[in-house]
This record gives structure tokens, C-alpha cells and sequence, in this order.
């Protein structure tokens, strides 16, 4: 009640301390930006923060006119989309399934769906090399025997799973699953069950169901689990560098770590205008996903 | 017309089935085959590729008489420890305890401390091998330079410690924000009890909101420590590992292992061994998340 009058001075002293620690955590997430930032604009760019001179956009211009920055997009968007769209309908449907369902596995399932969320992405590559080199064995047989010799190759480069869309399409996909299914899960358990017996009453068959009753129902949880699944596919750079090795199939972060290893010519003014074009779909949507962040970390606790 | 119980559980269970199909083949199936895989001594080129022997348990011997292998293991240790255990959680708990408070520029604040976290891995490497360069006129020994602290080439002198800091940097958000929603769940009469019973700020936090906030503190440790055991495309692109192998944590070994050596069999050796930790580490997680059913 009396708290500006007595604690006044005290309380500016300890304001005064929260804002410097404050901006001291603020300068230290924001100081390495600024090279990227300013060397994007520069003419003469170099691996050290100076102030551009000349200004020019050539840098960005250049990702699209010299290079195959257009294609990186390209696939980025197609690969990353693509495996989004999959886990938004494979997530959505098992998240309901799993919610609602009553089968003596289901405990087990659940908790198999957490240990898979903890394997190290890098513990895979081996095993996930292997596989996908014998599956793409049998697609490339199946293919050779289906289409002329001289289109193999481009029908390979969508079907394929080693070097393929549909390789990465799928591995993107397989990764971003578990996180989803488990906030589609929790978010179902949610919804109360009233609308679905309800329109069970009425007759509507499962298809309808889903289209009718539970698809709007789930719009919240599949934003959720969508921004979060195309973030860390967008951000993802050890699949697409075991996967994929054609130039035609070369994704955003692939682009970028390949034009830093150009030793001798390293364009800094072009590496910096892509890897600012590359993260700001990362940035706009990490800013959606703020408010369901805490979704990634609880699952059944309430944080 | 209506659906029988029956009915609706085999419906269910039918829904759930891309999932189970997706996940078996590329996450379940690939972690059960690297154990087999760690038998043999399959490889990228040559004779070993296209007809792999079993060679038992050698690749596991041969791990852990392998110097490589340990400096890896310790040198993740100490990633995770010194990033996502004090880094982390240290600045992003104390900027979730100062940004409850009334301040001016809080969004912005909070706006900047997120960033960080939704740059993609390669980005963030080449961000920082800039941050880090040799010389005087780069950008940490300028900053370093106005204090009168001679230039140092950072990334060949400390290189643990600078993938420290660099993905401390990263992650700050992820700790906050978890923080934050633990802060707020700690009901707000509890606080003004203490403050009524004379408790200082520093008492009410110690003995009160940090008992409280305890569980998510536990969660964020478990999360953090396997996400940043997970940890490869930073760190790759940062260092790929060097100098000599002085930031090689376990991720980068593995690549390294059985991408540039060639080397499949003993790369999903260790793999396993990785995996073992994380399963680990996750088992208990599972018991603390109390899964609800």
C-alpha cells in the first residue's frame, strides 16, 4: 500500500540494477547480430564488423542472380512444407487417436514417444545412411524397370531416398513427429469429449468426424505443433548434409556452409545477406510459436 | 447407425497407425539396426560396403581404448554442463525473475533475448566464427580492445570455452521462458504471506519461489541436457570439431567417425553407446513427467 513512499529510493536502486543486468544479457544476445546485419549492406564486406561502405543490396541481389540462391529457397520451402503438411496429418490424427483411445499399450506407447523425443539426431545418421541406401536400391530398381533410361535420373531426384525429395521429405517428417504427436496428445486431452459423442449421436461416421468436429477443434494444438516442426526442420543442417549431394537438390543450409568453404574467395557481403534471408522465416515464425513454447517442454506436468 | 465401442477403438487405432508406421521405420528400426550395425565392420568404400563382416564386440573394444572416444565423451560433458546446465539456465532464470517486474522496454527486452533462439544452427556458426575471428579487428577483441585487453584468437586458444558461451547464447530463451511460466505458477498469496511475515526479497526467493519452482527446474535440466547432447550443425559449422579435435563433442565425432573416416560399423558404436545415455537420461524423465494417461 505505502510502498512507492517507503521503499521508494530502494525500489529505484533495485529497477536500476534489473535494467543493467537486463542489457547486459540483451547486449550479449544481440552484439554478434550486428556483423551479419551490416556486412549484408556492404560492398567490401570482410570477416570483421566495420560500417558499410559502400551501402548496397547487391549482396541480396546477388543470392538470386549469381548464384542458385532461388533453387535453395526452393527446395527449402518445398522439403521443409512438405514434411510439415505430413506431420500436421499424421500428428493430428494420432494426437486424437492417443487421446481419446483405451488399449492396454497405450501407457507404453506414450512412453516410448518420450524416449524416442530424447535420441540424439547424430546417433541415427549411421543407421538411417544404411537404410535409406537399401531403400533407395529397390525405388531405383522399381524405377528403372517403370520409365525410360534418360528421365531415371530427374524421377529419382523426387522419389529417391538417398538424394532425393522424398528422402528428406520424409526423414524431416519422421524427426518432427514425436514433439507433435505429444502436443497434439495433450492438447486433444483438452477438449472435452462432448462435441465428438454428439455428433456420433447424429450419425456422422469417422471421416466426418474428423472433418467436421475435430479438425476445428484442433487448430490451436496443430499451429502449435506446425510452427515448432517447421522451425527445427528450417534449422536443420545434418540431414540435408548426409542426404543430399546434387547441386539441383541443394537446401538453404547446405548453400550457405558450402560458399563458407570456398577458402580462397569467400564472399562475406553474399554469406551474410543469405544467412539473413535464410533465418528470417525461422524468426517470423519463432515469433508465432512464442506463446506455445512451453508446450515443447511439459508434457503432462503443469509448468 | 451409431458406432459400438469396439468399432470406435479399432478406428482409433487405425488413426494412430501413420505415426507408428513413419516412426518405426526411420526412428525405431535405424536405433535397433545401429546396434547390429555396431557388430560389423561396414564402411563407405571398399569391400566392407557392400559385404559387411560381423566382427562381435571389437568395434566396442576398440572404443573404449580409444582416446578419440573419451576426449569426445568429456569434452560433451563439459559442453553440457558449462551451456545448458550453468549458461543457460543462470541468464535465462535471472532474466525470468527481473522481467516479472514493471520495467520500462520489457518487451524489448524479452524480444532480444528470444532472438537467438530462432536462428537456424548454420547461421548461428557463421555469426560467431565472425564474433570470434583472430585479430584486433574483430568484433569481440574490439569490444575486448576498449578495455585494454590485448586481441586473442579465441576460437585455437579457448575453444571449449568459446562453444561455451557461443550456444549459451543460443539457448538463454528456452531456459527463460520454461523459468517463466514456473514463476508464475507460484501463487502470488504465498509471496505476500512471507513478505507479511517480514522475509526479505532475497529470503522469499530462496526459501520460497525457488522450492516452488524446483519441478521445472528438474524438467529444464533433463530437457536441456538431451537436447544439447543432440547438438551437431553449431557446432560443426563453428569448429567442425577443431582445433585438433579440442570442441568435438559426441555429435560431430559420430559424423566424423563414419562420414569422413568412412568408418559405419565403429561410427554406430559409438552411436549406440550415445544412444544408451540418452535412454538413460530419458528414463527418467519419463518417471518425472509422471505420464498422464
Amino acid at each position: 500500500m505505502s510502498r512507492s513512499k517507503t521503499v521508494g529510493p530502494k525500489l529505484f536502486d533495485r529497477d536500476g540494477v534489473a535494467y543493467v543486468t537486463l542489457s547486459l544479457i540483451a547486449l550479449f544476445c544481440a552484439i554478434p547480430f550486428l556483423w551479419v546485419i551490416l556486412s549484408s549492406f556492404d560492398g567490401n564486406a570482410s570477416l570483421f564488423l566495420r560500417w558499410p561502405s559502400p551501402w548496397t543490396l547487391n549482396n541480396y541481389i546477388g543470392i538470386f542472380v549469381r548464384e542458385g540462391g532461388a533453387r535453395w529457397f526452393f527446395n527449402s520451402f518445398l522439403v521443409v512444407g512438405t514434411a510439415t503438411a505430413i506431420v500436421l496429418l499424421f500428428s493430428g490424427l494420432g494426437g486424437y487417436a492417443l487421446s481419446r483411445m483405451k488399449v492396454w499399450w497405450k501407457r507404453p506407447f506414450l512412453y516410448l514417444i518420450i524416449l524416442i523425443r530424447v535420441i540424439p539426431p547424430p546417433a541415427l545418421i549411421v543407421p538411417l545412411y544404411k537404410i535409406l541406401l537399401t531403400g533407395n536400391d529397390a525405388v531405383g530398381s522399381l524405377v528403372r524397370s517403370l520409365v525410360s533410361p534418360e528421365s531415371v535420373r530427374p524421377v529419382m531426384q523426387v522419389f529417391g531416398l538417398i538424394d532425393g525429395y522424398l528422402g528428406m521429405i520424409l526423414v524431416f517428417a519422421a524427426m518432427q513427429l514425436p514433439l507433435a504427436l505429444w502436443i497434439m496428445k495433450t492438447y486433444f486431452d483438452t477438449i472435452p469429449h462432448d462435441y465428438e459423442e454428439a455428433a456420433l449421436v447424429d450419425g456422422a461416421n469417422l471421416f466426418q468426424r474428423i472433418r467436421l468436429v475435430i479438425t476445428p477443434l484442433a487448430l490451436p494444438g496443430l499451429a502449435a505443433a506446425g510452427l515448432f516442426a517447421f522451425i527445427s526442420a528450417w534449422g536443420d543442417f545434418l540431414m540435408p548434409l548426409i542426404l543430399v549431394s546434387s547441386s539441383e537438390l541443394q537446401m538453404l543450409p547446405l548453400g550457405l556452409f558450402r560458399a563458407f568453404l570456398r577458402v580462397q574467395q569467400i564472399d562475406y557481403g553474399f554469406l551474410s545477406a543469405l544467412a539473413i534471408l535464410y533465418m528470417l522465416p525461422a524468426v517470423i515464425a519463432f515469433g508465432f510459436a512464442r506463446r506455445y513454447f512451453i508446450q515443447t517442454f511439459s508434457g503432462g506436468v503443469k509448468a | 447407425m451409431a458406432t459400438s465401442p469396439r468399432e470406435k477403438s479399432w478406428q482409433l487405432q487405425l488413426l494412430l497407425l501413420p505415426c507408428v508406421l513413419l516412426l518405426g521405420a526411420l526412428v525405431i528400426y535405424p536405433a535397433l539396426y545401429s546396434i547390429y550395425l555396431s557388430l560389423t565392420n561396414a564402411s563407405l568404400v571398399g569391400v566392407a560396403a557392400t559385404h559387411p563382416r560381423f566382427v562381435g564386440m571389437r568395434n566396442y573394444f576398440r572404443l573404449f581404448a580409444d582416446a578419440e572416444f573419451w576426449n569426445s565423451l568429456v569434452i560433451t560433458f563439459w559442453f553440457v554442463v558449462g551451456s545448458a546446465v550453468i549458461g543457460q539456465f543462470v541468464l535465462g532464470l535471472t532474466s525470468a525473475v527481473l522481467l516479472r517486474r514493471p520495467l520500462r522496454f520489457k518487451n524489448l527486452f524479452n524480444s532480444i533475448i528470444l532472438l537467438p533462439n530462432a536462428v537456424p544452427e548454420v547461421v548461428a556458426g557463421f555469426i560467431w566464427i565472425s564474433m570470434l575471428a583472430g585479430g584486433e579487428h574483430s568484433t569481440l577483441n574490439r569490444i575486448f580492445g576498449v578495455l585494454g585487453i590485448p586481441p586473442v584468437r579465441w576460437l585455437e586458444q579457448l575453444p571449449l570455452l568459446m562453444i561455451v558461451i557461443a550456444n549459451t547464447w543460443r539457448g538463454i530463451a528456452s531456459a527463460m521462458i520454461l523459468m517463466m511460466a514456473g514463476l508464475s505458477s507460484v501463487p502470488p498469496e504465498v509471496l505476500e504471506a512471507a513478505r507479511i511475515d517480514g522475509a526479505s526479497p532475497r529470503q522469499i526467493f530462496r526459501f520460497v519461489t525457488l522450492p516452488l519452482i524446483m519441478p521445472t527446474i528438474f524438467l529444464y535440466m533433463l530437457v536441456s541436457t538431451v537436447t544439447t547432447i543432440s547438438i551437431f550443425g553449431f557446432v560443426y559449422a563453428l569448429t567442425r570439431g577443431g582445433p585438433g579435435n579440442a570442441t568435438e563433442i559426441v555429435g560431430v565425432y559420430i559424423y566424423n567417425q563414419s562420414f569422413t573416416a568412412f568408418q559405419l560399423g565403429y561410427g554406430a558404436a559409438v552411436a549406440v553407446v550415445t544412444l544408451l545415455v540418452s535412454v538413460a537420461i530419458g528414463l527418467v524423465y519419463v518417471r518425472a513427467l509422471k505420464v498422464q494417461v
